[in-house]
């Protein structure tokens, strides 16, 4: 067995192939979370009566994070499809 | 002036020496090739220090006991506190961690030292050691021939060990054959006079050979072959581990004041703890006689009884001073302060880039990204003064309407007087720092050090960019033409905003809030471009500006996009985590042009 077959052969019995990807995995699904919770408490604000300012301040809010999460699903479907 | 005669009598006393005897040229030779092993040891290991060191130490110090712990385990695997002093030095330099977790790893690193002297006694002296010599210096130099950075590592290691080895084993015969001509012992004693005399010949020993493990295994091995008394190696011990300490004063000498105080602590810790040894000295050599009666160790087995020795009083140190490490703290901060070494206070300067921190790239990279901060809250300073506002308001929660209205300044601030104070310097040293870091970078690290070196332009041009802005904008945002005084105080609220932003992504370590900060500065940056939203078109149109105010407004209006686009830029390099993984998630969800076309087109509709 050469060198590199050995080492190739190591790192998938211990599981380390992919080290970087699941890091990535995880910081994204972190980040999912919390951006999904702050998504939801900004349509919860938007439901009680506000003036225009803060009306406007908190849909842009929103509709930013709402863009961030699809592009965050797109970046986590994409790492599976990998795997 | 000392300096000057200090080599050249060394080197004729050497000389003399081996003249008169081939013996002590053996023994010399020893020490020679030792401390070659040490430094190419010392070079094996830095190969691997290029993140995973920087990573466990990051790690392993917000607790002392783990700062401890890691001194400890590190010298004890590196088999020189030297180098540990030098890493740490460079990671105070560098600011990655504070000088009580530094004096922690310090004091550990005297724990660990006492290993490589049961190393020597316990296995050097007791097996042929030139036997594993020549076959860690073969293979070792094989490997040093190789590409592969890890496997230069490993062959400047099993190079330095062969030559560690081929050094003791020299030392050995030397002191050996030294026996049959001269009895060294003869000049030895007993009493407080040997034991001063003797701690002394341990300084200096050290301070010449730079290492208090090469004067420890010539202690030893001198001690194997009955050269010196006992007594008179244990006051060698301690002399050599007062001695070290000069190392890390060297080392401190191109450091920042922060390395320069470790380097205080460390000598402050081996002069007391050298002092308790010598006070203690009998109650003390009881304590060994004790302990190896207890771990098996026979009465006339004097080199491992050294071991313990150097063991117990290096503990003993720890313990002692581990109550003090806070004052020792605050009495190093007082008497050396940061502002002692500075020369012109009106001339601002790099606070983080000094040669200790080159030690390694990944201590030099976060250096620059702080000095990087550093130049950026100047920054924030002049681009402040110069929108004519207040720091205090920009950073606070005001409302910034209200901000906008309160001026910072009757008149305009000399922007180019703050720039040569403030930025020019800096920025020139960051980029000369660069360059010199650079040099000794692997590929991935010169990557972000590039993008740093991008974030520093933009700090620049951003400052620039506001001093052409505020000539215009102190005359026309109190302008008796209310449109155009609208316009310039827009702009104004609009780079608050902006710059409050940046504060909040500065201040937090939350990703979501990094994220939706920086897209928001995006987005706002290409909503309120006048002249890409129309609202110059429609002032030139309706009359309701001059010719002159409608050129005036659009060269500013771009000075400002450019000032948004360049701090925007920045603060996606140097206050987005630079962790490998967050960091190609960062770039990959930045928001892009298609996205806030998007959103600006659902906004139009």
């Amino acid at each position: 067995m050469g060198i590199k077959k050995f080492i190739k052969s190591v790192q998938s019995t211990l599981g380390l192939e992919d080290y970087k990807n699941e890091g990535k995995k995880k910081s994204l699904k972190d980040l999912l979370k919390k951006l999904t919770s702050r998504k939801k408490s900004i349509t919860a604000l938007l439901k009680t009566p506000l003036d225009k300012k803060e009306e406007n301040r908190l849909r842009e809010e929103l509709e930013i994070i709402s863009l961030q999460i699809k592009k965050g699903k797109k970046i986590l479907y994409k790492l599976y499809a990998k795997k | 002036m000392l300096r000057k005669i200090f080599l050249p009598t060394i080197l004729v006393i050497l000389a003399y020496g081996f003249w008169i005897s081939p013996d002590f040229k053996e023994i010399s030779a020893g020490v020679a090739i030792f401390l070659f092993g040490m430094i190419s040891l010392e070079e094996g290991f830095k190969a691997f220090s290029g993140g995973i060191l920087e990573k466990i130490l990051q790690k392993s110090t917000d607790k002392l006991y783990k700062s401890i712990g890691f001194g400890v385990i590190a010298t004890t695997i590196m088999q020189s506190s030297s180098l540990v002093s030098v890493l740490t030095i460079s990671f105070l330099g560098a600011g990655l961690i504070g000088l009580a977790q530094g004096i922690g790893i310090v004091f550990g690193a005297n724990i660990g030292t006492t290993t490589g002297a049961w190393l020597v006694a316990g296995f050097g002296l007791k097996v042929k050691i030139s036997a594993y010599a020549m076959p860690m210096l073969v293979f070792g130099v094989i490997l040093i021939f190789q590409k592969a950075k890890s496997l230069k590592g490993i062959g400047y290691i099993l190079a330095g060990l062969g030559f560690l080895f081929l050094g003791i084993h020299y030392m050995k015969d030397g002191f050996e054959a030294f026996k049959s001509t001269i009895d060294l012992a003869s000049f030895g004693g007993t009493g407080l006079k040997y034991l001063f005399m003797f701690t002394g010949i341990g300084i200096f020993a050290t301070v010449v050979m730079q290492s208090s493990h090469a004067t420890l295994v010539l202690i030893i091995t001198a001690l194997s072959v009955g050269q010196i008394s006992y007594e008179n190696a244990l006051a060698l011990a301690i002399g050599a581990n007062v001695g070290t300490t000069i190392t890390a004063i060297i080392g401190s000498m191109s450091s920042n004041i922060v390395g320069k105080r470790l380097a205080g602590a460390h000598l402050i810790f081996n002069v007391v703890t050298g002092l308790i040894a010598i006070i203690f000295i009998h109650q003390i050599m009881f304590s060994v006689d004790y302990v190896s009666s207890v771990v098996g160790i026979a009465n006339d087995d004097h080199t491992l009884k050294l071991a313990v020795f150097h063991t117990i009083f290096n503990v003993i140190g720890v313990v002692v001073m581990i109550p003090f490490i806070n004052k020792l703290v605050v009495f190093l901060e007082s008497i050396l302060k940061e502002g002692a070494i500075k020369t012109d206070q009106s001339f601002d300067s790099a606070k983080y880039l000094n040669d200790s921190v080159l030690e390694l790239p990944a201590t030099a990279l976060a250096a620059i990204t702080r000095e990087t901060k550093h130049l950026y809250d100047n920054a924030f300073e002049i681009i402040t003064h110069g929108l004519n506002l207040k720091r205090g308001n920009i950073t606070s929660s005001k409302d910034l309407d209200e901000v906008i209205e309160e001026p910072y300044s009757q008149n305009a601030i000399d922007i180019d007087n703050f720039y040569n104070h403030k930025i020019k310097g800096i920025y020139g040293e960051i980029i000369d720092f660069s360059t010199k870091a650079q040099s000794q970078m692997p590929p991935e690290y010169i990557e972000v050090l590039y993008k740093l070196k991008l974030a520093n332009r933009d700090i620049v041009e951003a400052v620039k960019d506001t001093e052409h802005l505020q000539k215009n904008l102190v005359k026309y945002s109190t302008s008796a033409n209310s449109y155009i005084q609208e316009q310039y105080n827009t702009i104004r609220r609009d780079l608050a905003e902006l710059l409050r932003n940046i504060n909040i992504i500065a201040n937090t370590d939350e990703e979501d809030v990094i994220m939706l900060m920086l897209s928001k500065a995006k987005l706002h940056t290409e909503k309120y471009d006048i002249i890409a939203n129309g609202t110059l078109d429609n002032l030139i149109r309706n009359d309701l500006i001059s010719n002159e105010m409608a050129t005036s407004l659009m060269n500013d209006s771009t000075y400002a996009y450019g000032i948004s686009k360049n701090l925007i830029a920045m603060a996606e390099i140097i206050f987005t985590e630079r962790s490998s993984e967050t960091e190609s998630l960062s770039e990959e969800m930045a928001m892009t042009d298609e996205d806030i076309d998007s959103i600006l087109g659902k906004e139009d509709k």
